[in-house]
């Protein structure tokens, strides 16, 4: 097969195409390019998810790096030194201690259980964005007491009745309004509502912070411990990069990455996505390949006499396959490139106007490596489904194919 | 140039043996303008066929120039048929899609001793000759019957074939047209010194053929010049 048969070849599936049925060649290229939109969507939705997921885990719950007791303690002791050693290190942005408290709520007639948490307000607008999330009042400082900042939901709509809500809340505190932190220790404080904030992620949004200095007063374990100590990492170094740095300088609390966290909390979940993924990859392409296969068979069929012509008048049978090969291939091009365009459209529309559940919030996360592989896999696909018959009617003998 | 030795084609159409030529010897010498005629069934398109390696003898020899036809191989045989012969349908057949300059192009593009400059200039020439330079842009659709016929004829030319084998090709057009083809092919006989073996059932066909092989039954039964009654 040399280039003249190739070039023949190229040039009779260009003209097939360009001026055969301009509706079969529309169609054709919509159903590949919606094979391809099927095969990277739902992954593409997935990873957006866990991307999301990740993000929010990072920003409001442990940050890169997260520093937690040792099996059989309860906190993270000798804090201020162990937070000196960390963020002295190469690589760490800001390492932060929380300590978490369950308490009782009481606002006017309203009283609900809730998680404190202590922060260190001015370290945390390094390690958390949750200082860029209030929606009213503002964020704490950092020796604040008898101030807290609340969760949206927590803080309630007065609008909505208290059974109506699908999450108990405060039943519409404001700025400024005073409520009543029960540690159940014998610890009762009146505090003023500093801001109310919203960040999407629900386990941050049900939570109350305060100083930890506050927190010092009503648990004095917390004056040199910490729950857990979140770590923020430089950008341009990784997570295992600064677990490693960390075990090493003798950090000698559990260190883990986000990873490590993620894999064991969201592991099944991630399997589970691994399986939908494949099978709706296989299904795309069976159905790529099926009708590639029955467009290009109808193609043949129809054109058999024709077929039978070229061969008649000395066109090889190689040639005539491959004007088949080449009509799949510039189909199945066109069709990718309908695919790329309308996934991208998808995208950036969700990176407008994303999915939000209570959870979290997910867009479309599709990278260039995502693209390519699918483009490929579709390619082969669409390059086995239109060879088949095309090697099947171009064996067949001129009387045949003639007679047709 | 094409001897042919006690051919034989036999169809089986279930338990039905049907002859469809049934010991044809004959020999066409170069640059004849040889008629195939005989009445419908006779086996004359079933000679054509076989003569343009279109369909294989259940026995019988074909030879051309020295060349024996059942000693070729599939390749062998489009090759054959690209480099040395050339065919004329009944229906034309033209490729829909490719314009008149590209259908006529077609075969001469895959020879492999053809520049693109050479195969373009041969199809010019020929289109030319027929009188369809101008329509040389135009879809096979756009033409008239006679239009197309002339182009089908440039198309089973334009490699200088050896042997031009014609298959009714005047079956679908008027007498006008169909005189048109005919004195297209005496032209392209006598200035080219071109063999043209050509199958037709009109009587008046016969002025044009410098010799006529009549069937009947997949034999031959006459063997010479026959003159006409006029169209």
């Amino acid at each position: 097969m040399g280039q003249k048969e190739l070039k023949v070849a190229f040039l009779l599936a260009l003209r097939s195409l360009q001026r055969g049925s301009r509706s079969s060649v529309l169609l054709t290229v919509l159903i590949i390019g919606m094979c391809f939109t099927n095969m990277i969507f739902l992954p593409g939705l997935f990873n957006g998810i866990g991307q999301s997921i990740t993000k929010q885990v990072v920003d409001y719950e442990v940050g890169n790096v997260l520093v937690s007791p040792k099996t059989g303690d309860q906190y993270v002791s000798d804090l201020d030194a162990t937070l000196d050693l960390i963020n002295g290190m190469p690589g760490v942005e800001r390492a932060t201690p929380h300590f978490t408290k369950g308490a009782t709520l009481k606002y006017r007639q309203r009283i609900l259980g809730a998680s404190v948490r202590a922060i260190s307000p001015n370290d945390e607008k390094y390690v958390s964005p949750l200082y860029t999330k209030m929606i009213a009042g503002s964020y704490l400082g950092q020796d604040d007491t008898g101030e807290v900042i609340i969760g949206k939901p927590i803080a309630g709509d007065p609008s909505i009745r208290q059974e109506d809500e699908w999450q108990s809340s405060l039943g519409g505190v404001r700025v400024g309004d005073s409520i009543t932190i029960d540690y159940g220790n014998g610890y009762v404080k009146d505090y003023r509502v500093k801001g109310i904030y919203y960040t999407g992620w629900s386990q941050a949004d049900s939570a109350i912070y305060v100083s930890y200095t506050d927190m010092a007063l009503a648990d004095p374990k917390a004056v040199d411990n910490a729950d857990y100590i979140t770590v923020k990492a430089k950008p341009g170094y990784s997570e295992t990069f600064i677990k490693n740095e960390l075990i090493q300088y003798g950090v000698t609390p559990k260190v883990q990455t986000t990873a490590d966290l993620l894999s064991k909390s969201m592991g099944r979940a991630l399997q589970s996505f691994a399986i939908i993924n494949m099978v709706s990859l296989i299904v795309s392409i069976i159905i790529t390949t099926v009708v590639l296969f029955i467009v290009i068979t109808i193609k043949t069929i129809n054109s058999r006499r024709q077929i039978g012509i070229l061969k008649a008048i000395g066109v090889d049978k190689e040639v005539i396959m491959h004007n088949y090969g080449f009509q799949v291939i510039i189909l199945g091009i066109l069709g990718i490139i309908l695919g790329i365009i309308i996934t991208s459209a998808m995208a950036l529309y969700m990176a407008v106007y994303p999915i939000v559940t209570p959870e979290w919030s997910a867009t479309l996360y599709i990278t260039p490596m995502d693209l390519l592989i699918n483009s490929v896999i579709l390619f082969c696909a669409a390059v086995v489904a239109g060879y088949v018959p095309a090697y099947q009617v171009s064996r067949e003998d001129i009387q045949t194919a003639m007679r047709a | 140039m094409i001897e042919i030795t006690d051919l034989r084609r036999i169809y089986r159409m279930g338990n039905v043996e049907i002859r469809a030529l049934d010991g044809v010897t004959l020999n066409i010498e170069k640059g004849e303008f040889l008629g195939i005629m005989g009445a419908s069934g006779s086996g004359k398109t079933t000679l054509l066929h076989m003569l343009g390696l279109l369909d294989e003898p259940t026995s019988g020899r074909i030879v051309v120039e020295g060349t024996d036809f059942s000693t070729l191989s599939d390749y062998e045989k489009t090759m054959f048929r690209l480099y040395k012969l050339g065919y004329v349908f009944q229906d034309y057949a033209l490729v829909p899609d490719l314009t008149v300059m590209e259908n006529v192009s077609l075969p001469a593009m895959l020879r492999k001793d053809r520049t693109e400059e050479q195969y373009r200039e041969a199809s010019i020439d020929v289109l030319t000759k027929i009188g369809m330079i101008d329509r040389m842009d135009h879809l096979p659709r756009e033409l008239s019957g006679g239009q197309q016929q002339r182009v089908s004829i440039a198309r089973a030319i334009v490699n200088k074939p050896d042997i031009l084998f014609a298959d009714e090709p005047c079956a679908n057009l008027d007498t006008e047209n169909s005189r048109m083809v005919l004195d297209l092919f005496r032209e392209i006989n006598e200035e080219m010194d071109q063999t043209i073996v050509m199958v037709s059932h009109e009587d008046w066909h016969k002025d044009y053929f410098h010799r006529i092989i009549r069937l009947q039954d997949g034999k031959v039964i006459s063997d010479g010049m026959e003159k006409s009654s006029g169209p």
